[in-house]
């Protein structure tokens, strides 16, 4: 049943609970106490009392058979008595002449020996009776009795018991009322953290839920839940700038295409011209299915979904098989496309894929290096290697990390055409064959990417 | 008529000097920001086709540079970036107007067209007057390099002042300029913002650039 208040009603019913003990233990100490001390006060002045009575019994007019053993009336009758009797009970003499003994005769043949407290009801007395009988004054001879009402004593337990009866109850309710109101100041913090998390909706960027100004645990937890909010909008961020820079990629050969078929379409125009925009056209449409395609990779790998399917591959013919495709363009350029790698090494690789890689670096270097293509492959530790280097300057300081991102190029325009996206594609494929790529240059004469994964 | 292509993708700026040969115009391509700069320099084009993902300094900052050449042929941005705050950028960064990739020629003919009609009238983004300068897409105001900070009705009212330095101003002017109908107390107010204006533009710096004319209103010295 607890289990379902809220916090804060729990916090008060435990600190109701522990108040309630602290008050009831409190109470029970401080009432034995009381009532012990009183016992013993009472049990002092009777003593006193007594020794008084038996020094009056030693002198002459107090003896045994002397009249004035009423000066030791205390009060009323109701409240105390002193007598005097026989080490076999008989009353010699009393404060209240009429009197019965107020102890038996074996009291007082145990009292004429030393001195013994009963404590009972007793005529004449209000409430219970505090008896003290001791020997007068020769042991065996005469015993003293002082007797006083333990009345009082009662009615200042009774105050003390009903001082605590009202008391405690209301002192239970302040505390229990204090720590509600505790227990809210405590929790509210996290009751305008919850308010605030049902609005946030991370449309409008830096909603942070708020801190309480003390440096606590609902702080701490407010600092770890908002920096998690950071991280989330980081990557809403990444994925929204991804999407523009996307369909901005994808307006391009789209804009080209309407250009191209709306100019097509004025009048006037030969077959030939007719001809020639067909294959433009084509040829943007090869270039929006190649960039929805690379698209896709990106998408699928940053969902850590990129299927690889690993099987032997040799990789001398792979290499060839690129160095075939390219080999047209390269002569177009005049530059030299080299392969290297040992013939009969295999290793388990997606072949489709790793050619997509070594096509997109071999494609990099001949658009935006110089010199020589080297495409070679190497295995060693476990590991293939496959580089493809040029003499180019390669990247512009600072960004050799960048490159790896997609949609980014070092120039900002696109006039060497592409999209920005044929490294990150390359980080994409290895990284989803478990293994790594990487820039390097000398700054001046020489740039290699290297791919590095398992074999 | 003369038209500037500044478009770094081959295809496009071919196809684009293409369709706009057709229609007649004198078309020349730069590649790159850089190249737009000395040509419209060299040539008075009678219009500026420029994309903003260019290698080098982008559209944007080529408009602004055009315009801080004192070049005012009409800017048409076209590009394949569709976002509000890159349409913002582009217009308060001087250009006239925004077309989104894929366009249509018909319509960047027409905007062409009716971009040439108004002229390469002088409209720089930042007024300026004296050493007093306005900028009203941030809604700034300097004099020399210190920032004065006007309230809205101030600021309003300098700028009918600043777009109009030199001339002479009635106070009737300055009110359908600077107030709208839903202002009815007329009487002296602009006597009052006058003043207002004064004490933060010219007191501070000892200048005396909004001058009574006994009779006919005000007037901003043109320097």
């Amino acid at each position: 049943m607890l289990d379902r208040l809220s916090i804060r009603a729990r916090l008060t019913a435990a600190f109701a609970a522990a108040m309630l003990l602290i008050l009831a233990l409190a109470a029970v100490f401080v009432y034995l106490t009381v009532e012990s001390d009183l016992e013993e006060a009472l049990d002092e002045s009777l003593s006193a009392r007594a020794d008084d009575v038996a020094a009056l019994v030693g002198t002459r007019e107090g003896g045994i058979d002397g009249p004035r053993l009423d000066v030791q009336r205390v009060g009323e009758d109701e409240e105390g008595f002193a007598q005097l009797v026989d080490a076999d009970g008989r009353l010699l003499r009393a404060t209240v002449p009429e009197a019965e003994p107020a102890i038996t005769a074996g009291e007082a043949a145990s009292a004429a020996d030393r001195a013994i407290f009963i404590t009972r009801e007793q005529p004449g007395i209000d409430g219970e009776a505090r008896i003290l009988a001791r020997p007068a004054g020769e042991v065996g001879t005469s015993v003293v009795v002082v007797g006083a009402s333990t009345e009082d004593n009662e009615e200042t337990l009774a105050g003390l018991a009903g001082a605590f009866a009202v008391g405690a109850p209301v002192a239970l309710l302040l505390a229990s009322g204090l720590g509600y109101v505790l227990a809210g100041r405590g929790l509210a913090p996290i009751e305008a953290m919850r308010r605030r998390a049902g609005e946030i909706t991370l449309e409008h960027s830096g909603e942070r839920l708020p801190l309480p100004p003390a440096d606590d645990e609902v702080c701490r937890l407010g600092q770890t839940l908002n920096s998690m909010l950071d991280r989330i909008e980081a990557s809403l961020e990444r994925e929204r700038v991804f999407v523009a820079d996307a369909s901005h990629e994808l307006r391009t050969p789209l804009a080209n295409l309407r250009a191209e078929l709306e100019l097509a379409n004025r009048p006037g125009r030969s077959a030939n011209e007719m001809r020639a925009a067909l294959l433009s056209a084509a040829e943007e449409v090869d270039r929006l299915s190649r960039l929805a395609e690379d698209l896709l990779v990106i998408a699928r790998s940053e969902q850590g979904r990129l299927p690889i399917r690993r099987e032997p591959v040799e990789l001398l013919p792979l290499l060839e098989r690129v160095r075939e495709r390219f080999g047209g363009s390269a002569r177009e350029r005049g530059r030299e496309l080299a392969i290297d790698a040992r013939a009969g090494a295999t290793a388990k690789l997606d072949p489709l894929r790793i050619e997509q890689a070594l096509g997109n670096l071999v494609d990099n270097a001949l658009r935006h290096g110089e010199g020589p293509v080297r495409l070679s492959a190497a295995l060693g530790d476990g590991m293939v290697r496959l580089e493809v280097s040029d003499r180019g300057p390669g990247f512009p300081a600072g960004f050799e990390e960048l490159a790896f991102e997609r949609l980014t190029r070092a120039d900002g325009g696109r006039s060497g055409g592409g999209a920005g996206l044929g490294l990150a594609i390359v980080r994409a494929i290895a990284a989803a064959h478990g293994g790594s790529a990487e820039v390097t240059g000398d700054g001046g004469s020489a740039t290699t990417v290297r791919i590095s994964v398992n074999a | 008529m003369r038209v500037l292509v500044v478009e770094d993708e081959p295809k496009m700026a071919a196809l684009i000097r293409r369709g706009l040969r057709e229609e007649g115009m004198a078309v020349d391509v730069a590649g790159r920001g850089e190249d737009a700069l000395w040509m419209a320099a060299a040539t008075e084009f009678d219009a500026i086709v420029l994309d903003v993902m260019l290698p080098g300094i982008d559209g944007f900052e080529t408009c602004r540079r055009l315009r801080a050449d004192s070049i005012w042929a009409p800017v048409v941005i076209l590009t394949a970036r569709d976002a509000v705050e890159d349409r913002v950028a582009g217009l308060d960064g001087g250009a006239d107007d925004y077309l989104v990739k894929p366009f249509s020629f018909a319509e960047l003919l027409a905007r062409l067209r009716a971009l040439v009609r108004r002229g390469p009238v002088e409209r720089p983004v930042v007024l300026e007057v004296g050493d007093l300068r306005l900028d009203p897409a941030t809604r700034q105001v300097w004099r020399r390099d210190r920032e004065i900070s006007l309230s809205a009705k101030e600021f309003a009212l300098l700028e009918v002042f600043m777009r109009r330095a030199g001339q002479v101003l009635s106070r009737f002017q300055l009110l359908e300029h600077a107030w709208d109908y839903e202002y009815e107390n007329r009487s002296n107010v602009v006597d009052v913002y006058v003043r207002y204006l004064r004490e933060k533009i010219d007191r501070p710096f000892g200048t005396d650039s909004i001058e009574t004319v006994r009779g006919a209103g005000y007037r901003m010295r043109k320097a």
